[in-house]
């Protein structure tokens, strides 16, 4: 997913002369040449997140289209009252791309790992937040999206769906199968998994990749049972609220898979995480069958 | 002091009464820098307030933000009576910090009152118009005590890495962050980030506008940087002398004696 990004982005500024790209010192070999053929507007900016932030709004109340590579907890933790000022209060358009959430430097400690970037960012009106779940998605969502005049992240995964591949569209969830017994929205990189215990069920399957504006007209249509199952590669509780407001007034029972609210002090491989924390098949099946 | 720095600090004065807010010591200050700027350095006026080749007027010290009012309102952009019966009230245009996206037909440039944004941000403006071939050039007020905060010097980095000779930062030395910490030379701070920097009496206008157009004409890709020497609350001697009016606002006896004291500065 993230060379499929580098290649758009390098296809951007060569095509488009109102774009810019800042790397926060990151990816910078796989757009080498647009770095040297364009040092105005492709920069490597050094380790500069919060103060390039305000520069991007500055740019953007100009008429230029900027967007910003990092790592998603300094982009989205460190600079989060640039976000909310300089972006969301100045009602400015950037792009904002991140690499390692929630745990893809799964032996870095908890500076790296970033559970929490989607509610932070579902936190501040007016921001848009999308975590497509393979390399095709990320591009269908970034072209239909970079250029609408809003704050918008992306959460860049090194560990996409690999059997699932569905064509996506921005702000819009997918329906993959419809079913009576309950709904399970599987969210971003976690479509495959759900697959495997939901194929064949008489489940609903939901697949949101555009987490922030949320659509709940696609829940609100599929969801006869009100018992769902919300698996998600964020900490819990992440769509909680969009949840209760797509289905007001109806009883809902309501599972989880998705990482505990707790300081991550483990280290190992990435799969590691996701078995400990439970974001797995064996763990969607308990839950699945214990809701329904 | 010139009739109009005394006309700017009245309305400035009458606007704070009105609205029962404002960190007037602060406008004080910066009033002669900002009306120096508008009135003799900036290509801008009401009828370009929206021309993709303006001048930038961007506020970083936001708690001096009741300082533009009164100059926009001398440029005749804002009406005197209009601002003064609305600012503050619930669903105002107007208020102690602005609000661009309530006007769309220009003349804010930008959001202020969280410290350390404004200056990256005009650091963004400028660099858009050097991508852009732009003829604008940016000016962006800070307060010394402003440069506690790490985005100021990180944008020093980023301005002086991208040759940003189109912006300005003009810092309003009010020896604010002498009661915070020892900042040493800011000039010599300045210098060593790669600007060319200014030294000037912030409230002496004629030497304001010597300096600025100093700095406007040397384009030789370094940016600029005009320390204004200021005093807080300059106009009023009650003001210079307390600290209470950083943050308070005149009742109508103060305003009255306050008014008074501006006219015999």
């Amino acid at each position: 997913m993230r060379r499929a990004f580098l290649s758009r982005v390098a296809d951007m500024i060569r095509k488009e002369a109102d774009t810019t790209f800042f790397t926060v010192d990151i990816g910078m070999w796989a757009i080498r040449d647009v770095l040297a053929e364009f040092p105005e507007r492709c920069t490597n900016v050094g380790i500069y997140e919060d103060g390039m932030f305000s520069v991007a709004a500055g740019m953007a109340r100009c008429g230029l289209v900027p967007t910003i590579f990092g790592i998603q907890p300094y982009l989205i933790e460190r600079t989060l009252e640039q976000i909310k000022m300089d972006f969301a209060y100045q009602n400015l358009g950037v792009n904002v791309i991140g690499t390692g959430a929630a745990v893809d430097y799964p032996k870095y400690g908890y500076s790296h790992y970033c559970a929490e970037d989607a509610q932070l960012i579902k936190m501040i009106p007016g921001c848009e937040f999308i975590a497509p779940g393979t390399a095709k998605q990320f591009i269908q969502l970034f072209n239909q999206s970079y250029r609408n005049g809003h704050p918008t992240f992306f959460r860049v995964s090194d560990h996409p769906n690999t059997e699932y591949d569905v064509d996506v569209e921005f702000g819009k969830a997918n329906v993959i199968q419809t079913g009576s017994k309950a709904t399970v929205i599987a969210v971003s990189v976690m479509l495959d998994e759900v697959m495997r215990v939901c194929k064949g069920q008489d489940v609903t399957v939901l697949y949101y990749t555009t987490l922030e504006p949320f659509d709940y007209e696609t829940l609100a249509k599929h969801c006869p049972s009100g018992k769902i199952l919300v698996v998600e590669p964020e900490y819990e509780g992440t769509l909680l609220y969009d949840i209760h407001k797509a289905l007001p007034g109806r009883p809902l029972q309501i599972e989880q898979v998705a990482f505990p609210r707790e300081i991550f002090r483990n280290y190992g491989t990435y799969q590691e995480k996701m078995d400990y924390y439970g974001l797995t098949a064996a763990c969607i099946s308990e839950k699945l069958h214990a809701l329904i | 002091m010139k009739l109009i720095s005394k006309k700017l600090r009245k309305d400035a004065l009458y606007l704070s009464h009105k609205c029962q807010d404002g960190n007037l010591q602060s406008v004080f200050s910066c009033l002669d820098i900002v009306w120096t700027l508008y009135d003799k350095i900036m290509n801008w006026s009401p009828a370009l307030a929206q021309d993709e080749n303006r001048d930038y007027f961007i506020i970083s010290k936001g708690q001096a933000t009741l300082a533009l009012y009164p100059i926009l309102i001398e440029k005749g952009f804002f009406d005197r009576e209009t601002v003064a019966g609305e600012i503050g009230q619930f669903d105002s245009r107007y208020c102690i910090q602005t609000d661009l996206t309530k006007f769309p037909e220009g003349g804010v440039e930008n959001n202020a009152g969280s410290l350390g944004h404004g200056f990256p941000f005009a650091a963004g403006i400028a660099n858009a118009r050097k991508i852009q071939k732009g003829a604008s050039q940016v000016y962006v007020l800070c307060g010394d005590g402003e440069f506690c905060e790490g985005t100021m010097w990180e944008t020093c980095i980023f301005a002086a890495d991208k040759k940003l000779d189109n912006l300005c930062v003009v810092v309003d030395d009010n020896d604010s962050v002498g009661a915070m910490v020892s900042m040493g030379s800011m000039k010599a701070k300045l210098e060593s980030f790669g600007f060319d920097v200014f030294d000037v009496n912030g409230h002496d206008m004629d030497a304001l506008e010597k300096v600025f157009l100093q700095a406007k004409e040397l384009k030789n890709g370094k940016p600029k940087a005009v320390i204004a020497h200021t005093v807080r609350g300059y106009g009023s001697a009650t003001m210079t002398e307390q600290d209470i009016w950083f943050h308070k606002a005149p009742n109508a006896d103060e305003l009255e004696m306050l008014m008074r004291e501006v006219d015999e500065f």
